[in-house]
């Protein structure tokens, strides 16, 4: 914790100030998280629900910056890419395809 | 002042003494875009080394926040506002990155801080630098998740508790370690001449024997990566592990070992190597060398703020969600070809991606074994192709440490035993 109160006049001291990102690095940071979560194995819904919830506040301030179409369409792209791992939890499918299913899959479809 | 060739700036420039090279210099690559700030390196570094009474304040390595935090505070922001009084609205670049090895990020056209004469205070200071404050030191992540107390409150949290701030902007973290510059300003500063630059590896060090501690090493290095110890009376700084990177760990049986922040790297954003040096300071080509793919084919992997004009031996390869202006004050003129190359890998670079972090032994050249094609896509209208190739890695002795692939297989454990290996 600083030790001392911020000083207004000193010009290096952080007292709040914000410094915004562009359009074209808040589209980037977008792609980044959409790219990541995808690769990972998240859903449509579940990368959406991301961007959507204010408690995740850089995914949230690009839905909010770009808009929700925008956001939509980020996500399908990466999703077309990125969205072909399929990861299967043998645990919680059912018993007819816990009976064809390994615990350790990665599969593309 | 002697006149040497610096080509990260693509031109000459003033250094205190002549230009020497080692045979091989210590040189590594970050990779930012990976960086959750975990801080393993850091508390490797911190745990190896300096544990010390009087090493409380010394972080030889640290990740800091970027653009608010700093280690010392405003590290990068006082030199660079410092140049800029030294020579106002003429540090700028002319050219553009192209195949010259000479210059391959254009022509820096501002002043160095071995060029500021007129700044310099006294007369004899060689280099252009300020003393952190004791302040400026004791918090080594300040702005990253301090937990506050009611405004105008001082010492005591709230006890209600409050809501985290929210990060509104763009950030990134910036793991940092001593660059063993290839023109160092702590060794070009130190009046007793008690600091060296290895010929065998590069590695900076400084004589513990000759230093008075008179910090003009702390004063000059524009990353702040020497520190004084109050105890001893003497500065030290990052030894780059060399024990460790000459093979004397047991475990490598001879064979240089990456150093402990390397090693510990969680993120896997870290490699690290001895590249080959010619005698005018350029990289001696060594195509299957990884970094030296990294930094002069492929180009992804940039030098920390090189206007500086101490040709650090650090590179980065930059966060892609950055705005721009930042990332060509703090990396040159290359970032915008460096990430566009990260984002749209070719074949090549994606099977180097691959070697960060599968071994603690140094990588002398690599290997690639072309696979399948598993699948390719459009994105963002640019074709991606994916390989299954198989990169295989070689150390010093020519021996194989390790091969792997691009497609990674991905074990899930069950969910009865999910804690057991």
């Amino acid at each position: 914790m600083p030790y001392n109160d911020p000083d207004p006049t000193d010009p290096n001291m952080l007292v709040g100030v914000m410094l915004p990102a562009d359009a074209e690095a808040t589209t980037e940071m977008a792609y980044v998280f959409a790219e990541e979560f995808a690769r990972m194995g998240h859903d449509r819904r579940q990368i959406l629900s991301l961007f959507k919830n204010p408690f995740y506040g850089g995914a949230h301030g690009a839905y909010q910056s770009l808009g929700e179409t925008a956001i939509e369409s980020i996500v399908d792209e990466c999703l077309a890419v990125w969205g072909t791992v399929v990861i299967r939890d043998r645990d919680s499918c059912s018993p007819e395809a816990r009976a064809t299913s390994t615990n350790t899959v990665l599969r593309r479809e | 002042m002697a006149n040497v060739h610096n080509w990260q700036i693509g031109r000459e420039m003033n250094y205190p003494y002549e230009a020497a090279f080692p045979k091989r210099q210590f040189a590594f690559v970050f990779n930012i875009n990976r960086c959750i700030a975990c801080q393993s390196c850091t508390m490797a570094c911190k745990s190896t080394w300096t544990f010390n009474k009087g090493q409380e304040h010394m972080w030889w390595a640290n990740v800091e926040t970027k653009p608010y935090g700093g280690y010392p505070q405003f590290w990068d922001m006082k030199t660079l506002e410092l140049l800029e009084k030294a020579n106002p609205g003429a540090q700028n670049w002319s050219g553009k990155p192209g195949a010259d090895k000479k210059q391959p990020y254009g022509k820096f056209d501002g002043i160095t801080v071995f060029e500021a004469q007129k700044m310099l205070t006294p007369d004899s200071a060689r280099v252009l630098g300020y003393l952190p404050t004791d302040e400026e030191w004791n918090s080594p992540n300040i702005y990253e998740d301090n937990p506050v107390g009611k405004k105008g409150v001082r010492g005591e949290l709230d006890k209600e508790g409050v809501e985290l701030p929210e990060h509104k902007t763009w950030f990134f973290y910036l793991a940092r370690i001593c660059n063993h510059c290839s023109y160092p300003a702590c060794l070009a500063a130190c009046p007793r001449k008690a600091i060296y630059k290895r010929p065998e590896d590069g590695i900076v060090l400084i004589d513990q024997e000759q230093c008075r501690g008179y910090r003009k090493c702390v004063e000059a290095c524009p990353y702040k990566k020497t520190m004084y110890r109050g105890n001893t009376r003497v500065s030290e700084k990052c030894i780059a592990c060399y024990p460790r990177v000459e093979g004397k760990d047991p475990e490598t049986g001879g064979q240089p070992m990456e150093t402990r922040c390397m090693t510990a790297c969680i993120g896997q954003i870290r490699m690290q190597g001895l590249v080959k040096m010619n005698r005018d300071g350029s990289w001696t080509e060594d195509r299957y060398n990884p970094l030296y793919y990294m930094i002069h084919v492929a180009k992804v992997a940039l030098p920390l703020y090189p206007q500086f004009g101490t040709s650090p031996n650090g590179f980065y390869i930059p966060p892609r969600w950055v705005p721009r202006d930042y990332l060509r004050q703090m990396f040159g003129p290359g970032v915008d070809e460096a990430i566009e190359r990260y984002t749209y890998p070719d074949r090549e670079l994606l099977a180097v991606l691959q070697l960060f972090r599968r071994s603690n032994r140094i990588i002398f050249r690599y290997q690639i074994k072309e696979g399948p094609k598993v699948y390719e896509a459009t994105l963002r209208g640019r074709k991606i192709t994916l390989y299954n190739d198989t990169v295989i890695a070689y150390g010093q002795d020519g021996k194989e440490i390790f091969r792997t692939t691009i497609d990674e297989p991905l074990h899930v454990r069950p969910g009865k035993h999910a804690n057991s290996i």
